[in-house]
């Protein structure tokens, strides 16, 4: 197929990207956050909070992120009585259902970082004197992070593709402008046309988290 | 890392407003019709080059509104789910190659038909297969939650066929065929049709057809004061020509039903 082609089905696609740009950062800045209180509500000493935390990862964790966007979409408007006022616009939903269940594996992965760090740690600030409060955000915190943050990176680019489900609550994003494309003229150029486009997404994406662990490197 | 975060979050913040100002502009006023349409549904509705909606379903739509007196706005949903958008409020019409079926009516409320249309087998050009018995032990492929499987299921071939494969659309039916997986696939003659003339010696359509079927536009069940205003529209249409105006732009005919 000619380039002339390939160029002329580009824009729609690119609009359709700024959704998908859109609700990874959204996303990605709030599930992070609420991923990370989700751990500490895990780890909680009181056990009605730890065992809720848990409870709610195993839901988020256990069904399908697909299942859960359709749930807050098209579920909520139809609970008797107060469903008429649960119909959320469809971005807010989709972002709704994103934060909700990408927080549930940052708090998984967060914990796996705490778990990582060495009893030593703990024991040596507590020789140095440290309060509890400043071996947590001096010690623990910052190694925790840089434990965690090639599965952030992970993750981070897992969201860039679930991106693909939101069209399922009716929101154009990158691929469904290739669908269209591809149903219109007949050809699945604008298939590879929108790998391209998630390859240089994730490519960024990647080269960013590379640039976080190098500066965050403490040996 | 202190400064990154709150760069971050100031950044989403400002998305975040955004979002909910570009929402408010698209809050839904009493007289706008906002119509669930499949924009992968050629030619009845699909993106053009500049990736305008298109379609005789879009033109024929614009033009009921006008009658009414009301704007459309032409909402893309995932086909799949269409019955879902129109009970939870999202949509107000499904609009594009609707098919009236008996399942559906107990789902929606329909318009009388207004466009013939019959589900068809398509098989490649070379394929031996000529009539609706050859496709025994082959394996068929349709789109999914479309009425081409109604129209399979109720087709006495059913039981002879060795497998159904469903797909998300058309063209990966197609494709599909065109690799050789598929023998054979169901699909509007309308679509096909539309095909054809895209790739013109790839596919026939058998001369015997399934089942012919009729579009309608599906609204909200106990919405029949929207029914009754949207029917006198399209009567109306089809009085003062309009209808025939934009078959012929179409099809190149007069298809309309009166």
């Amino acid at each position: 197929m000619s380039l002339d082609y390939m160029l002329s089905i580009l824009k729609p696609m690119l609009e359709g990207a700024q959704a998908t740009v859109l609700l990874f950062l959204i996303a990605i800045v709030v599930s992070i956050p609420l991923g990370f209180l989700l751990t500490l509500a895990i780890r909680s000493s009181i056990k009605p909070i730890a065992w809720l935390a848990s409870c709610y990862v195993y839901v988020m964790r256990g069904t399908p992120l697909l299942l859960q966007l359709l749930f807050i979409c098209f579920g909520l408007p139809m609970i008797p009585g107060i469903g008429e006022y649960l119909v959320l616009d469809r971005f807010v939903a989709a972002s709704l259902g994103f934060i909700l269940n990408y927080a549930a594996y940052f708090a998984e992965i967060f914990r796996g970082g705490l778990l990582a760090i060495d009893k030593g740690q703990y024991e040596a600030s507590q020789v140095l004197g440290l309060n509890k409060w400043q071996t947590t955000t001096r010690v623990v915190l910052p190694q925790m992070f840089r434990i965690a943050l090639p599965a952030v990176a992970n993750e981070s680019v897992t969201l860039v593709k679930d991106t693909a489900l939101l069209y399922a609550v009716a929101v154009p994003e990158l691929l469904h402008f290739a669908q269209t494309a591809v149903n219109r003229d007949f050809t699945i150029v604008p298939f590879f046309v929108a790998g391209i486009i998630y390859l240089i997404m994730t490519l960024l994406l990647t080269a960013l988290f590379k640039w976080l662990e190098r500066r965050f490197k403490y040996e | 890392m202190k400064r990154l975060a709150i760069n971050l979050v100031i950044l989403a913040s400002v998305f975040f407003v955004f979002a909910a100002c570009s929402n408010n502009s698209k809050d839904k006023k009493e007289d706008t019709l906002i119509i669930g349409i499949d924009d992968k549904f050629a030619p009845m509705g699909f993106r053009d080059d500049n990736n305008e909606i298109v379609g005789f379903d879009i033109d024929y739509a614009k033009a009921a509104a006008e009658k009414m007196n009301m704007s459309v706005q032409f909402q893309p949903i995932d086909w799949k789910t269409k019955e879902s958008e129109l009970s939870s409020g999202r949509i107000d019409l499904i609009w594009n190659g609707y098919t009236i079926t008996d399942e559906r009516k107990e789902k929606v409320l329909f318009t009388n038909p207004y466009l013939k249309n019959a589900q068809v087998v398509v098989t490649l050009a070379n394929s031996p297969i000529a009539k609706l018995d050859d496709l025994e032990g082959k394996v068929v492929g349709l789109q999914s939650l479309s009425s081409a499987s109604d129209a399979l299921d109720n087709s006495p071939i059913k039981s002879k066929i060795k497998e159904v494969t469903e797909f998300s659309d058309n063209v990966l039916a197609l494709n599909d065929l065109k690799s050789g997986r598929l023998d054979a696939v169901v699909i509007d003659e309308i679509v096909i049709d539309y095909y054809m003339t895209k790739e013109q010696d790839s596919f026939k359509v058998l001369n015997e057809s399934l089942a012919p079927e009729e579009y309608g536009i599906g609204v909200k069940k106990g919405n029949e004061a929207l029914l009754e205003k949207l029917q006198k529209a399209l009567d109306e249409m089809n009085e003062d020509g309009t209808a025939a105006d934009i078959s012929e732009k179409w099809f190149g005919e007069n298809k309309v039903l009166q």
